[in-house]
């Protein structure tokens, strides 16, 4: 067994061993549940790291037979490439300083055993879908991911609003995953076999027998996982959960991985696909954006921010393009691109939610900016931190990680659809408008509570993440620090030149200033009010209604499906339940009376039944058989 | 000349080495005696456990005998028995077997006024019986095994002597008993007879010995008295196996018998029938214008038995009733084996593992029912006696579930395993009508399976006012029940180990 074989089953059996022993014995002990669960995010992140940098990228080198179906055998086994590095990179760094933030912000909590565990088995579930082979294994952990999102979300389940969250996130990812699932058995139907690395082969030798179905019901994982239109209506209400989860799950890896599985297996999407996937991408990018406008909770605004910048990173895939080099598929630009903003949105996203975490805990659970306000010099480390996320995310030319990875995107919008560009460019000027005003509200003017006003800033273990996260929110960005081991996909990053190059700047850095200046002047710097409620109700009750998407589904359920599940109800009493089981059983039960009656328990009786039998079953012997 | 040079050959094949097994579990019963004499007023665990611990050093022996030397082969003893590797897992059957009924005759004697030493004594002797039984070839040598055996259990069902119900059970079994007993030998008289008719071609001196009398079948297979004395045989071995319709006497029996007998009677009792039904119906009688015969004839018997068992047992209360009758239906099963076993070779094995698999799910049940019965006679047998059986005792509920969901053939349990075997070999011998019955079959008796584990897990039985004590059981006891059921769960997850041994 080599070295990588044996780390990769560690970063399994680690994190699921923590969950299991803290599940089994320290349901109640919650401070050795968080140090049990610490400890192993910790080994985990140090063997991550040391895979990362200097494992050997491999594929599938030891799969372990799992299942056997007919002629088909489904293994386990890992395959690691440069791709896979750059998420585990993500997903160990983050879950590593989560896992610390949450030891001061779930200081007091009741539940914080059963949070530990479930943190555990997310990284456990993430890592599996970091490292799937095939296409089984990786529905298995993203079945788990849902689940571990499900129980995280649903950690203050005495509230009814976080069970109905839950709930939804449920559901609404079943939507998705039911897709997914047929496009598996479909893919199975159509290859003959799941594991990517020989999916890979197949296309990369004949790469018309992609089938444009199998392509969109991969994608539905990715709409539900990752919040596209028309599946996004659980991610701001799963903002119910516990904040660092949000920033872990929420914002930087669970919804991360709709793309990275799009990226993954990008050459089972071919180009009719894409179209779809494009078009998604850049409506759920302007759809986040608008309704992230009239928000007033602090994590919902970053949640709609999170739906927006997700569409940006599934346009970005769709404006790649399948080719074969030499029998391989390569896709050009988008998956790099899409990655490339995963990867740097996964540091600055995660911070911002983190950042307002530290507000959250320092306002004792105040979540609204309209009774926040003044927290720049009450809590300056959390300010510093959560500003430079904030540039990030609007895109400050040159500085910050995400004007380089957002250009990318917007440049490979520029040079293949320019629709598409026009639209993400106005999403982005968005961005940086309701990102300003979130900004100026809570940090600026005078405390609007007395929980803002008693803040004070928080301690090392939290404001130490918030730390690291702001340095990877700007270095992330910089391409000539990226290491070798992330080159596989970073060095794809497409890049203008000449006088393009100066016009996509202008252009991003004119719509980002543009955003700021509009929000500065419209919303004003610490105000107590929204303006926009105010002076345009109708603009304000039309953004904030999010497009009826909500609406629209209650109505479904209640009017026409609800109604077939009565009827079918109904039926099932009748005829199912009624005639068919009880009548059956009613009539078992008169024959289960009728020969227990056999039994006299006379001795006389039962030797002439004997005798009896003997000479009927004599007879038939005799006669009728022979 | 003839006569002594025939005897010196008999004496010559004598290999007693090969018996080693049955004679070291025959010293092992009169050991007990002794033991009983010399220590004569004590009250401790000592013939218990010395059974136990003798019939558990056999069974590795046994075991590791397999692995340092192999199985062997071939006839011994002038023919009258027949070692295979069938012969030897049917020997470790009962080894298993033998074991577990002591350890539940220990738990059943515990503080009763009644002898011991002569109960463990006779459940080893019925169980060298057993095994010899198991490898016979001879008719001479089946009567005579399935004698010991038989005239073992009129003693055991009758073991409560100060108890009128087991004393009852014991007269009914002894009467019905021998009435079975007499048709087998009127069958094996009858063979033997046609067998030997100087007359016919082919005629033997040896129509005992089960390879002569085949030989002469395969040319008179449809002689008029040949066909008869098959059939009685037939019926005095359905009788053993209790199946329809030879199954009459099981209820009562079995509600009269001591629990750690009924088990006994349930199991090793009928897997010797089983046993007897593979030699003969697959081995012996398994000449063409016979099988022409049993086929349909077994098939029809084991349908009777699959709906009556299952159907019977829906409204039956009495737990000890209810085994009874459930064991009507895996009788039918195990029979519907045996026929599929007439056209596919491998189904032999399904048969096997199906005994095993009903052995280890009925000991988990029997074992639970040896918990929670009461000293007197009736007491703590009846459905509602298990209310909240979970809550009062919640390792005797998690063995009752294991052991009851595994008869029902719920997976991932043995029982399932056992179930999908027999379908299986049914389906590829043709046997559909079988199949669709016996599918059947099961959908019917999960309801009353369920409905036992209802009572003893939710606890909504009629009479929930009354106050049910919790049932402790010491750890030493704990741990045979809890092998029983972790083996229950482990075959059904992984059978390479028990497929190992019976070369599926």
């Amino acid at each position: 067994m080599s070295a990588e074989t044996l780390v990769v089953i560690l970063l399994f059996a680690l994190p699921f061993l923590s969950a299991a022993v803290i599940g089994i014995w320290f349901r109640l002990q919650g401070n050795i549940a968080a140090a049990i669960s610490v400890a192993s995010c910790g080994v985990v992140a140090l063997l991550g790291l040391w895979l990362v940098f200097f494992g050997e990228r491999s594929v599938a080198p030891a799969p372990v037979e799992w299942l056997t179906f007919g002629t088909y055998t489904v293994n386990m086994g890992y395959y690691f490439n440069d791709l896979a590095a750059l998420l585990l990179f993500i997903v160990v760094v983050v879950g590593l300083l989560v896992h610390i933030f949450s030891l001061e912000y779930m200081r007091k909590d009741e539940g914080k055993a059963r949070y530990f565990a479930g943190l555990s088995l997310f990284m456990f579930s993430m890592i599996g879908i970091v490292f799937a082979d095939n296409l089984i294994m990786i529905f298995i952990f993203w079945e788990l991911v849902g689940l571990s999102s499900f129980l995280l979300i649903n950690h203050y389940f005495h509230k009814p609003s976080a069970v109905a969250a839950s709930k939804k996130a449920f559901i609404v990812n079943r939507v998705g995953d039911f897709g997914f699932l047929i496009g598996i058995i479909w893919a199975y139907w159509h290859f003959g076999t799941v594991e990517l690395s020989v999916l890979a082969d197949m296309v990369g030798q004949d790469s018309d027998i992609l089938v444009t179905g199998i392509g969109l019901l991969l994608f539905c994982s990715a709409l539900g996982k990752s919040g596209q239109i028309p599946l996004h209506v659980w991610l701001p209400d799963a903002m119910e959960g516990p904040t660092p989860v949000s920033a872990l799950i929420h914002a930087a890896t669970m919804v991360a991985a709709g793309i990275y599985l799009l990226c993954r297996i990008y050459f089972l999407i071919p180009p009719e696909a894409l179209v779809v996937v494009l078009w998604v991408g850049v409506i759920t990018a302007l759809f986040g954006s608008l309704c992230a406008i009239t928000q007033k909770d602090i994590k919902k605004i970053l949640a709609y921010s999170t739906i927006s910048q997700l569409g940006y990173m599934v346009a970005a895939f769709g404006l790649g393009a399948l080719a074969v080099k030499n029998g391989v598929p390569v896709m050009q630009a988008g998956v790099a691109a899409a990655m490339f903003h995963l990867f740097t949105h996964a540091f600055f996203k995660a911070l911002l939610f983190l950042g307002s975490g530290s507000i959250i805990h320092a306002c004792h659970h105040e979540q609204n900016i309209y009774r926040m306000g003044g927290l720049r010099t009450k809590m300056p480390v959390t300010f510093v931190t959560f500003t430079i996320a904030y540039l990030a995310l609007i895109g400050l030319p040159f500085i910050t990680a995400g004007f380089f990875s957002k250009e990318a995107i917007l440049y490979l919008a520029f040079a293949n659809n320019k629709l598409a560009f026009l639209v993400l460019l106005f999403s982005a000027l968005l961005t940086a408008f309701y990102m300003t005003r979130l900004w100026l509200t809570v940090f600026f003017g005078a405390p609007k509570s007395e929980a803002a006003e008693e803040s004070k800033e928080n301690g090392l273990l939290i404001t130490v993440p918030l730390g690291i996260l702001a340095f990877f929110s700007i270095i992330a960005g910089w391409e000539f620090l990226h290491p070798q081991a992330f080159s596989g996909i970073l060095d794809g990053i497409p890049h203008p030149s000449g006088w393009t190059y100066l016009l996509m700047v202008a252009l991003g850095s004119g719509a980002m200033a543009i955003g700021v200046a509009a929000a500065y002047v419209y919303f004003g710097v610490g105000s107590r009010q929204d303006r926009l409620e105010r002076e345009h109700p109708g603009v304000y009750a039309f953004l904030s209604a999010k497009f009826f998407f909500d609406q629209v589904y209650n109505w479904y359920v209640k009017t026409i499906q609800e109604r077939l599940a009565l009827l079918l109800h109904f039926i099932d009493q009748i005829f199912i339940s009624g005639l068919i089981i009880r009548g059956s059983a009613g009539v078992l039960g008169l024959c289960s009376t009728g020969l227990r009656n056999l039994q006299t328990g006379n001795l006389q009786h039962y030797l002439y039944w004997i005798f009896f039998g003997v000479v009927v079953f004599w007879i038939l012997g005799r006669t009728v058989f022979s | 000349m003839d006569d002594l040079q025939y005897f010196k050959d008999a004496a010559a094949s004598n290999e007693w080495s090969l018996i080693w097994p049955e004679i070291s579990v025959g010293l092992l019963a009169l050991s007990l005696l002794v033991v009983e004499m010399l220590v004569p007023k004590m009250k401790n665990r000592l013939v218990p456990m010395i059974a136990m611990i003798g019939l558990s050093v056999i069974t590795v022996t046994l075991v590791l005998s397999w692995v340092g030397m192999g199985v062997s082969y071939g006839e011994s003893f002038a023919g009258l028995l027949f070692q295979s590797g069938f012969g030897e897992s049917m020997r470790l059957f009962f080894l298993l077997g033998g074991l577990f009924i002591c350890f539940l005759g220990y738990v059943t004697l515990q503080g009763r006024a009644i002898p011991r030493v002569e109960f463990f004594h006779i459940v080893l002797v019925v169980t060298a019986a057993l095994m010899l039984l198991a490898q016979s070839n001879h008719f001479v040598m089946i009567f005579i095994t399935l004698e010991t055996v038989t005239i073992g259990f009129y003693i055991l069902v009758s073991y409560f002597r100060n108890q009128p119900i087991s004393l009852e059970a014991g007269l009914k079994y002894l009467i019905l008993g021998g009435l079975s007993t007499g048709l087998l030998l009127f069958g094996i008289a009858l063979l033997y007879g046609a067998a030997g008719n100087p007359q016919l071609a082919g005629a033997t001196a040896e129509g005992l010995n089960l390879q002569a009398l085949r030989a002469f079948l395969l040319n008179h297979g449809d002689h008029t008295l040949a066909v008869a004395g098959m059939l009685l045989v037939l019926f005095g071995i359905a009788f053993k196996v209790a199946v329809f319709p030879f199954q009459i006497w099981v209820p009562d029996v079995y509600q009269g018998a001591p629990t750690a007998v009924t088990a006994f009677l349930g199991v090793c009792s009928k897997a010797a029938g089983f046993a007897l039904m593979i030699i003969l119906v697959t081995r012996t009688f398994n000449v063409e214008t016979m099988t022409s015969i049993t086929v349909p004839l077994l098939s029809l018997m084991a349908i009777f038995s699959l709906l009556y068992g299952n159907l019977t047992a829906l409204t039956q209360q009495n737990t000890k009733r209810l085994m009874g009758l459930s064991g009507i239906s895996h009788a039918g099963f195990l029979l519907a084996g045996v026929v599929a076993a007439v056209h596919v070779d491998w189904a032999v094995w399904a048969v096997v593992f199906y005994l095993f698999s009903y052995m280890f799910s009925s000991f988990a049940v029997f074992g639970v029912m040896a918990f929670v019965e009461g000293k007197n006679p009736g007491e703590g047998e009846e459905l509602i006696d298990y209310t909240g059986l979970y809550q009062r005792s919640p390792f005797l509920g998690t063995v009752l579930g294991i052991g009851l969901g595994s008869l029902a053939g719920i997976p991932p349990l043995v029982g399932f395993i056992g179930k999908a075997l027999v379908f299986i070999a049914l389906f590829q011998a043709g046997l559909y009508v079988l199949l669709l019955v016996g599918a059947l079959s099961v959908a019917i008796s999960i309801f009353y399976y369920f409905g036992w584990m209802r009572t003893a897990f939710f606890g909504d039985g009629p009479d929930t006012e009354k106050d049910y004590p919790a049932i402790e059981v010491p750890l030493p006891k704990r741990v045979p029940l809890a092998i029983i059921a972790g083996i229950t769960v482990f075959l059904g997850f992984i059978q390479v180990p028990l497929a190992a041994v019976l070369g599926l």
